[in-house]
């Protein structure tokens, strides 16, 4: 049997167990394990164990609890009230502004947290009943709320692109400074989206009544304070990291142990909050590392056909394709494959894949994990498969279906990829920062 | 079911449950390490032990704690078709599609025996400054996987009960 076919054969040896509903990291681990026994007998029984050892040595990935402890501390305790109550009284007046004081919610939650979870949480228990209750579309809050906590993954600190660095073998702190443009502008162009839409038709989202707009400036600018927060915790991050004071782990050891300080200095940090994130950050991280785990056994059984090469011999020698032509392909098979695949999953099994890919063909790495980031984005929000729709389930109050939820995320995809094609076009909005702060 | 199952499942959950709420604050741990690891760096000498003494951490973490993170229902699935199923019919797709989670670790398993047992024989040492054996960390992920395998015939034996309908 050649190489290829092996490839094809495993790979939907694992799209099918994964119909099953069995556990992802079950379903991925046992086709690598089947797959390392019959290629290679008693030595490919090494091959599970073998990624365990070298996901001890990923030491970048220390990251993972942390962020997510930072986030269930975050969310859990609501120290993010007050910030919401900020964009309230500050954007409420005008048409759509709530909306558009979410997405800025958004972007500063991102700042303190790597994924998207919190941003999720923060937004749907939050933000979601506020902006119904204020007589907003419910489909386009839906929407916002599930775009704007996307940002979480693509605006430093982000454990997507800490993933990345490790598999690309790409510095982490160029690819987060990387990250800044893209999710400052897809940030701007989701408020640009939100603002036509409520100028053309403001019932989409009424500005707050003028009897609610009753504060003074005094009191307006008492509420700024609440943002003092969240760039505190960010600056506690990034600061020591910049300067190269301290490891990216150790950094997000700090912003950990400030997100938990901060929670209990506001007297937000009782037994339940304590209960609820700590335990949620053992599952979530567990789910997390057996999935990278299992999809590890199963990218070095890959590595060990060739099947990169193979895939690689194909696209150029055989079909002839120019660079961008791959670069687009690829980036629409992972569009595709995000659709129905597990997000951590695809990628742990699609970056070793693509990039050894992506650099033959000669692009930048920085640049393209901001691609791959912006695509993750796009695969976490499309159904059937996607963390932020399952999130949102959970999540939402009972008027929102599950119909809205679909249909609420349609513009927003279009949104995102209009922004995946910007940065495809003009590799520097990308680039820049990195180049300018590191003086490339 | 015949005792001896609803007595595994049990003490199986028990075990499972115990060690789980005792690894999960492991989390300070790691932070407390790393934040020692930065203070030192800072102000003091750098310590050379942290960053492999965090990895160790985070390493008994995932494993100790995994069969905690299956009793939670944490680990997703692909709930395209098996979202809209029954509870029975849920079970009855598990029962089988679980050997090849128990297969998995069983072959994770071996791997793990041997490989302990090689670092038993020749103590073998971390090729880094500090240059700790290995054994502990491994021995660890031996008992971390053989937890998780226990776990997976938990639940295994859960869902043929819920087939049958009767009581564990």
């Amino acid at each position: 049997m050649s190489y290829n076919l092996i490839a094809i054969l495993m790979f939907s040896t694992m799209m099918l167990m994964l119909m099953t509903g069995q556990r992802v990291f079950g379903a991925i681990g046992a086709v690598a394990a089947l797959a390392g026994l019959t290629l290679w007998g008693v030595g490919g029984s090494d091959i599970p164990f073998a990624s365990a050892m070298k996901l001890m040595k990923w030491y970048p990935l220390l990251t993972l609890p942390m962020f997510i402890f930072m986030g269930y501390v975050l969310s859990e305790s609501k120290i993010a009230d007050d910030l919401y109550k900020m964009f309230h009284v500050w954007m409420g007046p005008l048409n759509g502004g709530l909306a558009i004081g979410t997405i800025g919610l958004m972007v500063l939650v991102s700042a303190m947290n790597g994924l998207s979870v919190a941003g999720m949480a923060i937004g749907a228990t939050i933000a979601l009943p506020e902006l119904l209750r204020r007589g907003y579309d419910k489909k386009m809050v839906t929407g916002v709320i599930q775009a704007g906590s996307s940002l979480g993954i693509l605006v430093p600190p982000s454990v997507v692109l800490v993933l990345y660095a490790m598999i690309a073998r790409q510095p982490v702190g160029q690819l987060w400074l990387a990250g800044v443009v893209p999710g400052l502008m897809m940030a701007a162009m989701f408020i640009i989206y939100i603002s036509i839409r409520c100028w053309i038709n403001p019932s989409l989202g009424p500005a707050l009544p003028k009897e609610e707009r009753i504060f003074t400036v005094r009191e307006k600018l008492r509420l700024l304070r609440a943002g003092i927060l969240p760039l505190a915790i960010f600056a506690a991050m990034m600061v020591p990291f910049v300067n190269g004071w301290t490891s990216l782990v150790e950094s997000s050891a700090i912003g950990a142990m400030t997100a938990f300080a901060a929670a209990v200095l506001k007297r937000r940090m009782n037994r339940e909050v304590f209960e609820v994130s700590v335990r949620q950050t053992l599952a979530i991280s567990c789910m997390f590392m057996w999935i990278i785990l299992a999809a590890l056994g199963f990218g070095a059984v890959f590595d060990g056909l060739g099947a990169v090469k193979s895939i690689e011999n194909v696209f150029i020698e055989q079909m002839h394709l120019d660079p961008w032509t791959i670069l687009i392909l690829m980036q629409l098979s992972f569009l595709i494959m995000g659709t129905f695949l597990d997000d951590t999953a695809m990628l742990v099994i699609v970056a070793p894949l693509y990039v050894p890919l992506v650099q033959a063909l000669g692009f930048d790495l920085i640049w393209y994990g901001i691609l791959y980031t912006i695509t993750t984005q796009v695969a976490y929000m499309t159904p059937p498969f996607g963390y932020n729709l399952f999130l949102m389930r959970a999540m939402a109050p009972p008027e929102i279906t599950l119909r809205d939820i679909y249909g609420s995320i349609i513009p927003f995809v279009g949104v995102m990829i209009l922004a995946l094609a910007l940065v495809m076009i003009f590799p520097e909005i990308a680039l820049w920062l990195p180049n300018y702060v590191y003086g490339k | 079911m015949p005792p001896v199952a609803s007595l595994f499942v049990r003490y199986v959950d028990r075990l499972n449950y115990g060690i789980g709420r005792v690894v999960m604050l492991g989390i300070f741990i790691m932070v407390g390490i790393l934040l020692w690891s930065s203070i030192s760096k800072t102000f003091f000498l750098p310590s050379y032990w942290t960053l492999e003494v965090a990895q160790f951490a985070m390493v008994a973490y995932y494993m100790l704690g995994g069969a905690y993170s299956i009793q939670l229902g944490s680990n997703v699935r692909m709930d395209l078709f098996y979202g809209e199923w029954s509870n029975k019919k849920k079970a009855k797709v598990d029962a089988f599609s679980v050997f090849c989670l128990i297969f998995y670790l069983g072959v994770l398993l071996y791997g793990a025996v041997e490989s302990t047992a090689y670092s038993f024989e020749y103590s073998e040492r971390s090729p880094t400054a500090w240059r700790p054996v290995l054994w502990p960390i491994k021995t660890i992920m031996v008992v971390g996987v053989f937890l998780m395998l226990l776990q997976a015939i938990s639940e295994l034996l859960k869902d043929v009960a819920k087939i049958r309908n009767v009581e564990l």
